[in-house]
């Protein structure tokens, strides 16, 4: 029974800093684990689909420049993405990761959140057919 | 000359824009203390007065089903009564521009005008979050004002003066009133809070019942006129319980020191307790504050006719 | 003022409302401060995530069913991924079911840590509430660098987890509980001797054993008024066969009692994950999960921060659930909170509204009336995204 059982804990913060944190001032580091943009390495991708397929925000597009030589290329919607990592998990050959360095990814425009992965000549390639006479119906795969 | 120095007494020194000022920098301490005690790190200096600003450049609406006349005076009545008051009190430690017998009474009624006015302004409108604001105002006034009257005359029945300045100059020969009169001094400061409507006795405006009260319909610069006029209410308030109890005001130094010193306890006052209902403030004050007060001030009329104050006659 | 008024003086508190963190609406009838009627009314926020999940593969509607609350997000995606499990006939591994119990009771750390902190700045104690919500980033911070995110922590994967705990997340873990077990025993101290704070919660929103039973009031809002009710005792899911939890009740129902329960129930959570952390069993985190789940149905009951939640979920053999229904904690103690609501004060409605802990999105659901002459309607995703598109043009 007693009136201010805060007294202590109220004085005390007289003398503390403040918890809160100067956020772009200052920046913590991420944890490890931090679930950020995500990564592709197309170099192992195999264009199975299956993380497209799980994606539950449908933020991810492969797109197959040549099947038989494995060269896809990977459409990535960050304003879609929830972070999730079911892809990470659905995918069988380690192409995706979460990067936990980007994460700070707000954008005033829509389209720096819609990315491309691969590899350059295969970006080029990609480039040149959306560029051609089809380009809605050839990005399909 | 005299009308010169009166008008700039009423608009500039120490009347009119520094104590608005002057006003909007203890809002920041006190925020920003409150936010000390909190661990947080609380606005920037510039804050209440960007506030003001940006609540002066709204638009002001005018709700339907208030007396229109009314819904923009009351504002303008708040803070010409609290700017008045500044007259009187020794505002930064100079002696007050205005000085009569009794003036005491008319500071601490011209004081009770803001809440009043925030009161009848709740009442004017429709808004049924301003009526139960308006009804608690009014229904704290009549807890709170007794005890605060009692404690502010405990210091004038010592000094046997109800002029503002003679007692500040009879609190500064002495040693400081608190010492006899730590209840009125308690009464008092608790009081003032209770007049600025500060947690916990902020029943009246708390948001998570009533939105913000009385002031619920108020936009723009009405709104802001009586944000500033309870910020000047809380400098000439702090200015007048640091006068009587702690030893007077007698230079801008002393002024500044004691009242930041009422203002870290204030602060701590604030952020110790969870808001009392409304029924719970009227029953403290009554049972508690105004029987002290009662108390304290008895207990001195009868060591002053009985002439054991020792030092303090 | 409201006195000289003869209709009944109604103080409508929401949708919109400094008092209210989602839109609900609720109508108090006062005379002078008591009130003497309420009313709630929801709806406003009803998103179709039961109907959202049919038209998804089961892996992606776990993800969707996890954002049925922000704040309880791990319990949801375990509910549906032990029910869905079961119907598949996969048996997870015990580690996985370890790591589940693990992130849910940090939650449970969170969640009644957020709670505490809204409760008392609904009784205007904003020095209490900087302080919880302060201390309760030590969870938050440890959810995130345990799994990668701070809310939605997705956690759960069909079959399993993601995520494994390594010794370095054990050592940190138990450090930041070190911090919130002091700090929660502190809490308990200040909620059961303030005397200010006391003055709003002791007898307020009393809350009968009897009338809990009847109003069917679940979780800590129910254990308060001493019903001994909780899924991880009754019927132990995931991990806590082995790791038995220890019923907290009360028996006063009011409001300080409520405060006790949680707050007693952050010392059990405490516990429990001091116990994993100990003994925490070898092995994998993940089996295979079929995509294509055999027909059947299932009920999976778990225990959210706010009480029970119960799924049911059927598949009709697909690789889509063919029906998800939810059934959520706070949808349950409603009724509570109007019946108590009568006789108190105005002042003290925030605080009883808060005393269950309210989610009010997850209690949104859409209802069709058939009538007699009409052919039953199916609606389906599209149709009824359509249809609130069109009812909030108007
Ligand atoms: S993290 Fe989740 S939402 Fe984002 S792309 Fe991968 S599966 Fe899709
Ligand atoms: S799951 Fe992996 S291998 Fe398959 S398409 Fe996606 S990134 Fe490529």
């Amino acid at each position: 029974m007693k009136i201010g059982a805060l007294l202590g804990d109220v004085f005390r913060s007289l003398f503390k800093p403040p918890a809160t944190e100067r956020y772009p001032v200052e920046k913590k580091p991420a944890p490890m684990r931090l679930r950020g943009k995500l990564v592709y390495d197309s170099s192992k991708c195999t264009g199975c689909q299956l993380c497209a397929k799980d994606c539950p925000c449908d933020a991810i597009e492969i797109i197959t420049i040549d099947r038989a030589a494995k060269r896809f290329i990977m459409r990535y919607r960050v304003d879609r993405c929830t972070f999730c990592a079911q892809c990470v998990e659905s995918c069988r050959f380690g192409c995706l990761d979460l990067s936990n360095e980007e994460w700070e990814l707000a954008s005033v425009q829509k389209d720096p959140f819609t990315l491309t992965f691969g590899s350059e000549a295969d970006l080029e390639a990609f480039l040149a057919k959306t560029t051609g006479a089809q380009p809605e119906a050839e990005t399909k795969p | 000359m005299n009308t010169l120095f009166a008008l700039i007494a009423l608009m500039i020194f120490p009347g009119g824009l520094f104590v608005l000022f002057a006003g909007l920098v203890y809002e920041w301490a006190d925020r920003k203390l409150v936010a000390q005690f909190q661990n947080r790190i609380g606005p920037r200096v510039f804050q209440p007065l960007a506030d003001v600003i940006k609540l002066l450049a709204k638009e002001e609406v005018v709700p339907v089903g208030v007396n229109g006349f009314l819904f923009m005076a009351l504002p303008i009545a708040a803070l010409a009564a609290t700017l008045t008051a500044a007259l009187y009190v020794p505002v930064v430690g100079l002696a007050p521009a205005y000085s009569f017998r009794g003036d005491l009474i008319v500071t601490i009624y011209l004081l009770s005008v803001l809440t009043l006015c925030i009161g009848v302004a709740g009442a004017n409108t429709a808004d049924r979050f301003s009526l139960i604001g308006a009804t608690r105002t009014l229904t704290q006034v009549f807890s709170y004002e007794a005890p605060f009257m009692l404690a502010m005359l405990g210091p004038a029945i010592m000094a046997g003066s109800w002029q503002i300045s003679e007692i500040n100059a009879y609190a500064a020969s002495k040693p400081w009133l608190i010492i006899p009169q730590v209840i009125g001094f308690l009464v008092a400061l608790v009081g003032l809070m209770g007049k600025l409507e500060l947690p916990p006795f902020d029943a009246p405006e708390a948001e998570t019942e009533i939105v913000a009260g009385a002031m619920t319909e108020y936009s723009g610069r009405g709104y802001a006129i009586f944000r500033i006029a309870k910020d000047v209410e809380l400098v000439i308030g702090l200015t007048l319980v640091a006068a009587f109890y702690l030893g007077g005001i007698g230079n801008p130094l002393e002024f500044l020191l004691k009242t930041v010193v009422l203002l870290l306890v204030t602060a701590g006052l604030q952020s110790l307790f969870a808001r009392l209902r409304i029924d719970q403030t009227v029953g403290m004050w009554w049972r508690v504050g105004a029987l002290l007060a009662l108390l304290n001030l008895l207990v001195l009329v009868g060591l002053r006719m009985l002439g054991w104050l020792g030092v303090w006659l | 003022m409201e006195k000289s008024e003869p209709k009944k003086f109604v103080v409508p508190i929401g949708p919109q409302h400094p008092a209210l963190k989602e839109p609900g609406h609720f109508e108090f009838e006062v005379d002078g401060e008591i009130v003497t009627g309420a009313t709630a009314r929801f709806g406003y926020v009803h998103r179709g995530i039961e109907k959202g999940a049919e038209t998804r593969s089961w892996i992606q509607a776990m993800y969707l069913l996890e954002r049925v609350c922000g704040i309880c997000s791990h319990v949801h995606a375990t509910a549906f991924a032990l029910g869905a499990e079961k119907l598949a006939k996969v048996t997870v591994p015990p580690r996985a079911q370890a790591i589940r119990v693990l992130v849910g009771e940090l939650e449970r750390l969170h969640s009644h840590m957020l709670w505490l902190g809204v409760a008392v700045h609904e009784a205007g104690f904003d020095t209490l509430f900087m302080y919880s919500w302060r201390d309760r980033e030590i969870v938050m911070d440890l959810l995130e660098g345990l799994t990668g995110n701070r809310v939605n922590y997705s956690a759960n994967v069909l079959g399993g987890v993601k995520i494994d705990v390594d010794d370095k997340q054990r050592d940190d873990i138990l450090k930041g509980l070190e911090v919130l077990e002091q700090r929660a025993q502190y809490y308990l101290k200040v909620v059961t001797t303030d005397e200010t704070f006391l003055g709003r919660t002791r007898g307020i929103g009393t809350m009968t054993y009897e009338q809990a039973e009847l109003l069917g009031a679940v979780g800590p809002t129910g254990r308060a008024s001493g019903v001994k009710r909780d899924v991880r005792v009754e019927a132990p899911y995931a991990a806590y066969p082995d790791f038995p939890v220890n019923l907290i009740t009360d028996t006063r129902g009011d409001l300080e009692a409520r405060f006790v329960v949680r707050i007693k129930e952050l010392f059990e959570a405490i516990r429990i994950i001091r116990e994993i952390l100990d003994k925490m069993p070898t092995g994998e985190i993940q089996t295979k999960m079929p995509r294509r789940v055999p027909e059947g149905e299932t009920i999976s009951r778990v225990e959210a921060p706010r009480g029970e939640l119960l799924y049911y979920i059927r598949s009709a053999g697909g690789d889509k659930p063919d029906r998800v229904k939810v059934r959520t904690p706070s949808l349950c103690n409603w009724g509570s909170v109007l019946t108590t609501a009568v006789g108190h004060k105005l002042a003290d409605m925030p605080m009883i509204l808060s005393g269950i802990d309210p989610c009010f999105s997850c209690n949104d659901r859409a209802a069709i009336i058939r009538r007699p002459d009409q052919p039953a309607q199916a609606w389906d995703w599209e149709s009824l995204r359509l249809h609130g598109i069109e009812y909030y043009k108007r």
